[in-house]
């Protein structure tokens, strides 16, 4: 493998995997919050109880994110010192902030997880607002960062130097709105139909209580209110590339020479050696219409753009309609849950099918998290800094990177691996009493009560 | 002072900061393997350290991303060289300090069910306690020692140590765990005391002396090697740091006190001064530079605009941050009642997660 292959893979490996961690970071605290009030509200030990679980898995799984965010930190200089250089120069206070961010929920988490006798119950639930409040800020400014990096913005090259700098203006480079929107409602869908799948699975294996009822409904209804607005979202996403990136929606599209009236091709395989897309559904004039809302406008293919300035369309066409399909997937299972749930008067459909779709939406909605990433990421090729920094240029001059790569896979293989081994003995270990005293925060604590459940 | 040493005194107090908090969550790794003896004891420390480290680690860790995300805003070029130069030691930190992170975790889980787990993460934990702070303490040492040149060429990476493995980095590593170990066991000291486990408190006692005196040495010993070494930095020290380096020593002796009449809270206060005062020394004495002797602090500044947004926001989020860290300190490490702190907690003793 080439060095500049092995940072890469190394770069896409360690983001693949921070990401999940990420998501759910962003997503579990909103569901924990949610439940924690509700059960103050209700007194109803059965949410509390869910919040416990909840809270006992974060602790592992925000630990990962931690560390996997860690890699990422150094790994921007690591690997990309040229690049950092450049990105720290400008867009650098992102990070900043995004690193304050980090810090105010570390903080509370470290309050919420380890707290639960320690604080009164309502100061607990209190602590919960600063723990998602601050997951959905870090999210936004990491991902004003890598918007920059596709419409790079706020600063002057004069004379080879970088100068003007406008940091601000930096993290609100035209993508902003449309990424951070679409990255943050991402976070929500995944995490609850994520959630939503593993009370599924349970439901499946016969264990309808109401504890699992619970959780399953209430992550469906994060999953159903977010994924509508997502795919509305994406779609202003792909109608802003038309005019940001239009290399980038033409890979996507797996559009290779310019088109009036162009056709949308649904799957298939967008062959860059032969120009062609095989096996795919094809809709004319789906794509001018869908980019421009006018089914002859002229679209760009990939040809008007220099031999090296291409990316390659087979995995960001892949990708692309990858994240659609899940996109669709988990709306239509969401939805008609709900849909089936208000027909029959409030009450929750156990049909086996609906179960399965349910539990298959929660991997796909990962799935299009981490496509949707390699869409922008390698749709942006040949360059990290669109139009400014080549990929190639970027990477650094240390060698053994082979190595490195190799080492770091093997850390990520052996983390996966604790942590799922961790998070299915949780899932096994019995159900605390559904006691109200016994699990509310500050209550009195009993040998069992020293640990949330 | 300009806007660049502003920004450079706020980087320098969050490694300080990292460093007596952090630093302690490192030195508890490194007394869980050195341990040898009595079961029950061994088993009481730790879920003890556990118990310690539990709520704050990752709020201290994160010190060390502010850091890193600060370094390469406020100055890109010296994050961007360092990363290529220092290539390996920064890779090799990186694992140990992902391993430790993840096998802490790992390890508070495993202890309850499985023995087994819990041993191997629990070895995996202390071994990366180690390593890292020895490799970030050499990779200091190469910084100070003026063995990285910057010149119009381009730098490139050390894969042999030349500059992080000379007799002089090598001390200032084994310095950073010993001082990573006195750190924790006086903090480990105080709690113990709190606890009311005599047993435990006598033991930590014992151990922040010893691992004092042994830092008191390395600590001469590199001084000593300087003067050959590293002449910039023993000069820097001799000349505008000295003020520093003698307050240093003295409240070094001071801890020793403390801690040998058993005034732990004193000597907290007090090797938490001693460790600022011995990064704030390093500090000063290689002013003006960054990376003695190329790179000075103006020279590798960001442009004026980054700096001030970065100070606006770094002033607003502390104003979030130091109320919040303070009550979670207040909540699990401090006697005094906090808002919506319980009262029964307060002299709770061990417990897990
Ligand atoms: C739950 C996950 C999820 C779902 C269901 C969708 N997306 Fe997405 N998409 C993402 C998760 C995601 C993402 C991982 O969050 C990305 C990567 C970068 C970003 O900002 O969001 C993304 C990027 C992304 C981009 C590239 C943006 C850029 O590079 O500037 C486009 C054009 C779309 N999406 C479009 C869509 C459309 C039309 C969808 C309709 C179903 C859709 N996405 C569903
Ligand atoms: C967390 C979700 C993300 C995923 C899954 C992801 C995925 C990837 C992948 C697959 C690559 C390799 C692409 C290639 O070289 O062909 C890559 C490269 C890179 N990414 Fe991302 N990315 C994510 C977010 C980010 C963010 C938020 C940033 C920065 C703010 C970023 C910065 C970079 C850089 C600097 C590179 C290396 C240069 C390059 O290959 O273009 N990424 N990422
Ligand atoms: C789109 C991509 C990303 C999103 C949405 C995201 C979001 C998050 C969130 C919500 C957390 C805290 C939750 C948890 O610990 O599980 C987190 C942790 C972290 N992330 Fe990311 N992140 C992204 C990419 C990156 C990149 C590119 C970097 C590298 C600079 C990074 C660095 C970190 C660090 C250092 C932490 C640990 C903070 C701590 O110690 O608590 N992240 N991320």
């Amino acid at each position: 493998m080439s060095d500049l292959l092995a940072a890469r893979a190394q770069m896409g490996t360690s983001l693949a995997f921070h990401i999940i961690f990420a998501a759910l970071g962003v997503g579990l605290p909103l569901l924990m919050c949610i439940s924690e009030g509700l059960a103050l509200r209700t007194k109803n030990p059965e949410w509390m109880a869910l919040t416990r679980r909840w809270a006992r898995a974060s602790a592992i799984l925000f630990a990962i994110g931690a560390v996997s965010g860690t890699i990422l930190s150094f790994e921007l200089g690591l690997l990309w010192p040229t690049w950092i250089k450049f990105a720290g120069s400008v867009v650098g206070p992102a990070f900043a902030f995004e690193g304050f961010a980090f810090f105010l929920e570390a903080i509370f988490l470290g309050l919420y997880l380890y707290g639960w006798d320690r604080l009164t119950p309502r100061a607990h639930w209190l602590c919960s607002f600063p723990i998602w409040i601050s997951g959905l800020l870090s999210a936004w400014f990491i991902v004003s960062a890598n918007s920059w990096m596709n419409t790079p913005a706020g600063f002057v090259i004069k004379n080879g130097k970088v100068t003007n700098i406008d940091p601000i203006q930096a993290m609100f480079n035209p993508s902003t709105p449309y990424e951070t929107i679409h990255m943050i409602l991402a976070c929500y869908v995944a995490t609850g139909f994520g959630v939503a799948a593993v009370y599924g699975w349970s439901m499946l294996r016969g264990k309808r209580d109401g504890y699992r009822r619970k959780g399953l409904m209430l992550a469906l209804a994060i999953g159903a209110i977010a994924i509508p607005l997502q795919i509305i979202s994406g779609d202003a996403n792909a109608r802003f590339l038309n005019d940001a990136q239009p290399a980038k929606l033409a890979a996507m599209e797996g559009l290779f020479q310019t088109t009036k009236g162009a056709p949308l091709q649904i799957g298939g395989l967008a062959d860059p050696a032969t120009g062609k897309v095989y096996y795919a559904l094809e809709i004319p004039r789906g794509l001018s219409w869908l980019a421009t809302f006018d089914a002859n406008a002229t679209i760009r293919g990939l040809d008007s753009f220099p031999v090296n300035d291409r990316p390659n369309p087979l995995p960001v066409h892949t990708s692309f309609d990858g994240m659609v399909a899940s996109g669709f997937f988990a709306l239509f299972t969401g939805w008609l849950f709900w849909l089936l749930y208000f027909l029959r008067k409030r009450k929750l459909p156990q049909n086996r099918l609906l179960l399965i779709c349910i539990v298959i939406a929660g991997p796909l909605s990962f799935l299009a998290i981490e496509l949707g990433w390699m869409v922008t990421e390698l749709g942006r090729q040949p360059w990290v800094i669109y139009g400014y920094l080549r990929t190639a240029d970027a990477v650094t001059t240390a060698p053994w990177l082979n190595i490195s790569f190799l080492v770091f896979t093997v850390i990520y293989v052996i983390l996966a691996i604790a942590l799922i081994f961790f998070l299915l003995r949780l899932a096994r270990t019995p159900l605390p009493k559904m006691e109200w005293a016994e699990l509310a925060a500050g209550q009195a604590r009993s040998q069992q009560q020293q640990m949330p459940v | 002072m300009t806007l660049a040493y502003v920004i450079l005194t706020i980087l320098w107090l969050s490694l300080i900061a990292y460093a007596v908090l952090g630093g302690a969550d490192f030195g508890a790794g490194f007394w869980d393997l050195l341990y040898i003896g009595n079961k029950d004891v061994s088993k009481r420390r730790h879920e003890f350290i556990n118990h310690a480290l539990g709520p704050v680690w990752e709020a201290n860790h994160v010190w060390l991303i502010f850091l890193i995300v600060g370094l390469f805003t406020a100055f890109p070029s010296v994050f961007s060289t360092l990363s290529i130069v220092l290539f390996l030691p920064f890779t090799l930190a990186l694992i140990g300090i992902v391993l430790r992170g993840a096998a802490f975790i790992f390890r508070v889980y495993g202890t309850r069910s499985d023995k087994y787990g819990a041993i191997v993460w629990g070895t995996v934990f202390s071994f990366a306690s180690i390593i890292t702070p020895f490799i970030l303490g050499a990779s200091a040492a190469a910084v100070a020692s003026g063995r990285i040149r910057v010149t119009s060429a381009p730098v490139q990476a050390d894969m042999t140590g030349s500059t992080w493995l000379t007799p002089f980095a090598i001390v200032v590593g084994l310095m950073a765990i010993a001082l990573c170990a006195v750190l924790s066991s006086v903090y480990l000291s105080v709690e113990a005391k709190q606890a009311q486990d005599k047993e435990l408190e006598d033991m930590f006692r014992l151990r922040a002396i010893i691992a004092g005196a042994v830092t008191a040495v390395l600590g001469a010993l590199g001084l000593y090697l300087s003067t050959s070494e590293d002449p910039l930095l023993w000069q820097g020290l001799l000349g505008h740091a000295i003020p520093v380096v003698i307050a240093t020593m003295v409240v070094g002796l001071a801890t020793a006190a403390a801690l040998f009449m058993r005034h732990y809270r004193i000597a907290r206060v007090l090797v938490i001064i001693e460790t600022a005062g011995l990064l704030g020394s390093w500090g000063i004495s290689q002013l003006p530079y960054l990376i003695p002797p190329d790179v000075t602090v103006e020279s590798a500044a960001n442009s004026q605009s980054v700096l001030e947004v970065l100070l606006i926001g770094t002033i607003i989020g502390m104003v979030l941050l130091l109320p919040s860290l303070y009550y979670l300190f207040s909540v699990f490490k401090l006697p005094y009642p906090a808002p919506g702190k319980e009262r029964e907690a307060k002299n709770s003793s061990v417990k897990s997660v």
